[in-house]
């Protein structure tokens, strides 16, 4: 039910860790609002328990038994007086027993209602409401049975064609089909692996869309039925199915298609009657907004989600909101004071997100202490992180080490000032994406908006440096000579010339 | 005196204020003009340089112009970058993560391809699987044990060897 009234809140319990962890405690803070960490095991020296007013340990370090467990957490808002519970983006974000279980608590979710994250969940659900809302879906066809059935299917939509489960997920039982020659073992594999891996062998066909991009619009809205897009995020550049370089604005999107996925997007969101901080994704082809169609119309509906995105600071800086004090402060029953056409968007922003993952082995996810960690600062230049040298990275979580996100007045300056922030971003203990995100952002590609979301498996060929440089051996040898700590070290017993059996190697 | 990282041996002569540093074919002049126990600035052949140097064990983090290089101190007979130096029948885990299962025990014949232990991660189920035909020589592992990356869970040798 809409409320009528702005109910304050006084205290808020963060179920979360982390750099959104912090983020959300400083804009409390910000609000005069106390805050409540929830900690696991594997976090009880962590910047995020350390930072709120209270902080509460939940469990052990294994996400179920923490950041997972619903009970623990409404307990620890209980116990602690909290009045909302703000969730963060992953963990029970986007879980709708969750919702309700806080507000049957007598507490605030900050987020959408329940019925909002069941009905964008469940992905056959969200796709037949979005036809219904207008909003364009990936052509397609599902409860399908005989091959012909799909063949006939196949042909209406045209080739190449994408064979997925039903029941799918992380492109299991998924087959792009490129001709008919090829379609009746693409449907026979695709049943079994489905059936394999979900216990389900329904298929459905739809549309393949080779270069796709991803642009997702933000939306947000107040409990009083007002709702807006706050404009675009490019998110094309993805490994394993993840971001990893987001920016805004889109460089492929023209102020008229801009408009029309906007509202497209606020579409959507109304449909499931939303309301609080969401993301509406979409597929965008784009050849044929390009080439064929100077319009567009090329972009349809992939997925909602409905909590707050970890890219959301590049649409804070170019539209110069806080999207976590509204997100706060619409929960609080306030309005969204924005009209659409009040809203805009001033330069340019990119986010890096550094993970503490071997590029050059599978995008592996690195854990150990983290020997130096030193992040750049300057004009434009805004760090969301929940690292300090010394802190462990440990296998448990997200290997998210830092979000790093500048903003400039055009994609070239932003572009400069990204690498120019790299390079003074040092971590030391864990290996990182840094280099090979230095190596994305100087590729024409990536500067002339033709990186498609497939690009980084398919097109990019980065390895590191076969030999480390000559400057690095120099700097590493003469660090041996005059670091004072070696009580570690090992020594190389058979070598006649190490320099541990020089008593002073370092002269001055 | 010799370092060597890796596969690369540099060798420091003392030198007026610093050192001659050769290295392959080369020879340059080094100078360190100020150090404390995480930076370097350094002169080398005139051009200053500064460096953020971690030692971890017998490991270097070198960062210099945001560029950042791990090496490994000791002899050469380590190949360089990739991590994967181990002698063939050591299986590491590629990722750190927890073991799930351990299906084989010391002293079992095992053949190419059988799955050995399943390590889990970031809820990725990882299969370690025999390199080669031969003999669990040493089980270094438990179940429900939390391994870091490149730790070395199980030894395969050749049935002659054992």
């Amino acid at each position: 039910m809409p409320q009528t009234q702005i109910q304050p809140i006084n205290k808020i319990l963060i179920a979360n860790r982390g750099e959104i962890a912090i983020r959300i405690l400083r804009a409390c803070k910000e609000l005069g609002i106390k805050t409540v960490a929830v900690y696991s095991e594997a976090d009880k020296n962590s910047q995020h328990a350390q930072l709120a007013d209270e902080a509460i340990h939940i469990g052990a370090a294994s996400p179920q038994e923490s950041y997972l467990n619903i009970e623990k957490i409404i307990g620890a808002a209980k116990q602690t007086d909290a009045d909302a519970v703000h969730p963060g983006y992953g963990f029970l974000s986007e879980n709708a027993s969750f919702a309700l279980a806080v507000e049957s608590a007598g507490l605030k979710f900050i987020g959408p209602s329940a019925d909002s994250i069941r009905a964008m969940g469940d992905k056959a659900e969200s796709k037949i409401r979005m036809k219904k809302a207008g909003v364009p879906t990936v052509p397609g066809f599902e409860g399908l049975e005989s091959e012909s059935d799909f063949k006939k299917a196949a042909k209406e939509i045209g080739y190449p064609v994408l064979i997925k489960a039903s029941a799918g997920g992380g492109g299991k039982g998924m087959r792009i089909v490129e001709e008919e020659a090829g379609l009746g073992e693409a449907i026979q594999s695709a049943a079994r692996e489905a059936l394999n891996s979900f216990g389900d062998s329904r298929l459905l066909v739809e549309k393949y869309i080779p270069n796709a991009h991803h642009i997702e619009f933000q939306v947000f809205g107040d409990q009083h039925g007002h709702l807006v897009h706050l404009f675009e995020r490019e998110c094309s550049v993805q490994r394993r199915h993840q971001k990893i370089i987001e920016e805004t604005p889109s460089p492929l999107l023209t102020k008229e298609l801009r408009a029309k996925m906007g509202e497209a997007a606020v579409n959507a969101a109304r449909a499931v009657h939303y309301y609080n901080a969401g993301t509406i994704e979409f597929i965008f082809d784009p050849l044929r907004s390009t080439l064929r169609e100077p319009q567009g119309g090329a972009f349809y509906f992939l997925e909602m989600n409905t909590r707050l995105q970890v890219e959301h600071p590049v649409t804070e800086l170019t539209t110069g909101l806080d999207l976590v004090q509204w997100q706060i402060r619409v929960a609080a029953g306030e309005h969204f004071p924005y009209q659409q056409e009040q809203l805009t968007q001033r330069g340019h922003a990119i986010e890096c997100r550094v993970y503490a993952e071997d590029p050059a082995d599978r995008f592996l996810p690195s854990t150990g202490k983290l020997l130096q960690y030193i992040e750049p600062r300057g004009p434009g230049i805004r760090v969301d992180s929940g690292f300090r040298a010394g802190d462990e990275v440990t296998h448990f979580y997200d290997p998210l080490l830092a979000k790093l996100i500048v903003h400039a007045e055009n994609k070239e300056v932003a572009i400069q000032k990204m690498q120019a922030a790299l390079r003074e971003f040092v971590v030391h203990g864990v290996v990182t994406n840094i280099d090979f995100m230095q190596a994305v952002l100087s590729h024409p590609d990536f500067a002339n908006g033709k990186v498609s979301t497939k690009w980084v498996e398919d097109k990019f060929n980065w390895s590191p440096p076969a030999e480390p440089s000559f400057e690095s051996l120099v700097a590493a040898a003469l660090a041996d000579l005059t670091i004072a700590n070696r009580k570690s070290e090992i020594v190389n017993e058979h070598d006649p010339y190490s320099p541990w059996k020089i008593p002073n190697g370092f002269r001055n | 005196m010799k370092i060597t990282f890796d596969n690369s041996t540099l060798d420091l002569l003392p030198q007026g204020k610093g050192w001659s540093v050769l290295f392959e074919d080369k020879s340059l002049s080094v100078e360190l003009l100020r150090a404390d126990d995480r930076t370097l600035e350094l002169l080398i052949d005139g051009k200053r340089v500064i460096a953020y140097v971690s030692s971890d064990n017998a490991k270097r983090w070198v960062t210099i112009n945001g560029q950042t290089f791990v090496l490994t101190k000791g002899s050469g007979a380590r190949k360089s970058g990739g991590g994967h130096h181990h002698a063939a029948g050591e299986l590491t885990a590629p990722m750190p993560g927890q073991v799930r299962a351990v299906n084989v025990s010391e002293g079992d014949a095992v053949t190419k391809g059988q799955t050995l232990l399943v390590l889990e991660a970031m809820k990725m189920e990882i299969r370690i699987q025999a390199p080669m035909e031969g003999v669990v020589k040493s089980l270094l592992v438990k179940q429900g044990q939390t391994v870091e990356r490149e730790q070395i869970l199980v030894e395969i040798v050749d049935r002659l060897e054992s």
